[in-house]
């Protein structure tokens, strides 16, 4: 299974890489930015992909719904340091499967990715 | 706007010392809100990098010219105007991206900028959504800008107002410098911002 990894950081991207080889996903792409994602959900086929909110060029929100509405339905959790309430209820609206906050556990993110994964089968 | 840090953050009497220094011109910012920013730091160092943190006195910053520091800075906008700037001496910094990456880390180059700019967009994040609850507007946050190199200095226009949290960790010394200015009306839903 290939995973897609969007965040403007790239620490935080290596970081995130790290969390998915523990959840046993190492075949991973990397995006910067919003547009790099949507470009890259557009010429591959990933079974899960973790999305940033903040970043240049393209918001991942909007991505999370230009990947929506190009009919892709890989599982998306938003990785963000968005954490208020009203944030959380517009990435699912938009078709964000899960949410997880900045900062997070490291051990956390590796049992939400898991469980993400069980629940899309 | 407290959470599992409270214990960390300034009391009351801590914010009143801080008030008397420089009396009426700190109208522009109330010191309670350095709470949320100071119980990020917290949580971002204790939760996510398994490290302990203790914080010095909180005083009014007149600037920086620390030649080894390098500082990331991010803006806060909407309902709230404001700046966050988290400056590391270049020894924490580069242990802080160690910790994040588990990798050995030398030299302060593009990743270590990174690194920074990543923390204080966790920090201004995790802090910005603890004064806004109940739906309201969210406070928009800037993309973080990195400061780095053997000599520059910082200086602040004299109308606005930073407050300055030095701490202390693990990964060695850090210290974050915040101005502020919020309105809650402005976060109650149905507002724009």
């Amino acid at each position: 299974m290939k995973a897609l990894v969007v965040d403007d950081s790239a620490v935080m991207r290596k970081v995130l890489i790290g969390a998915l080889a523990r959840a046993g996903i190492s075949d991973v792409d990397q995006a910067a930015d919003g547009q790099e994602a949507v470009n890259s959900c557009n010429a591959n086929d990933y079974g899960l992909v973790l999305m940033d909110w903040n970043m240049p060029n393209m918001l991942g929100i909007d991505a999370v719904r230009a990947i929506r509405g190009a009919g892709k339905t890989m599982p998306i959790i938003m990785v963000t340091t968005e954490a208020e309430k009203s944030r959380v209820i517009e990435a699912l609206k938009a078709g964000a499967n899960n949410y997880i906050i900045k900062p997070f556990e490291p051990a956390h993110i590796v049992t939400k990715i898991q469980e993400v994964l069980g629940a899309a089968g | 706007m407290v959470g599992p840090f409270e214990r960390c953050v300034a009391s009351e009497t801590e914010q009143e010392t801080v008030r008397s220094t420089r009396g009426e011109s700190l109208v522009s910012m109330n010191v309670e809100h350095i709470n949320p920013f100071i119980e990020s730091v917290h949580e971002l160092f204790e939760t996510m990098l398994g490290i302990n943190v203790s914080r010095g006195n909180i005083g009014v910053s007149t600037g920086s010219n620390n030649p080894r520091e390098i500082m990331a800075l991010i803006g806060l906008s909407g309902p709230a105007r404001g700046a966050v700037s988290i400056s590391f001496p270049a020894s924490t910094a580069l242990r802080l991206v160690e910790q994040l990456l588990g990798v050995e880390t030398r030299v302060i180059d593009d990743t270590v900028s990174d690194g920074v700019a990543e923390v204080v967009n966790i920090i201004a994040g995790s802090a910005k959504a603890k004064f806004v609850t109940d739906g309201g507007t969210p406070i928009e946050l800037s993309l973080p800008t990195v400061f780095r190199g053997s000599d520059f200095r910082v200086d602040y226009p004299t109308q606005s107002v930073w407050l300055e949290v030095p701490f202390n960790t693990d990964l060695g010394p850090f210290s974050m410098r915040v101005t502020f200015d919020f309105e809650e009306s402005k976060t109650k839903e149905g507002d724009s911002a």
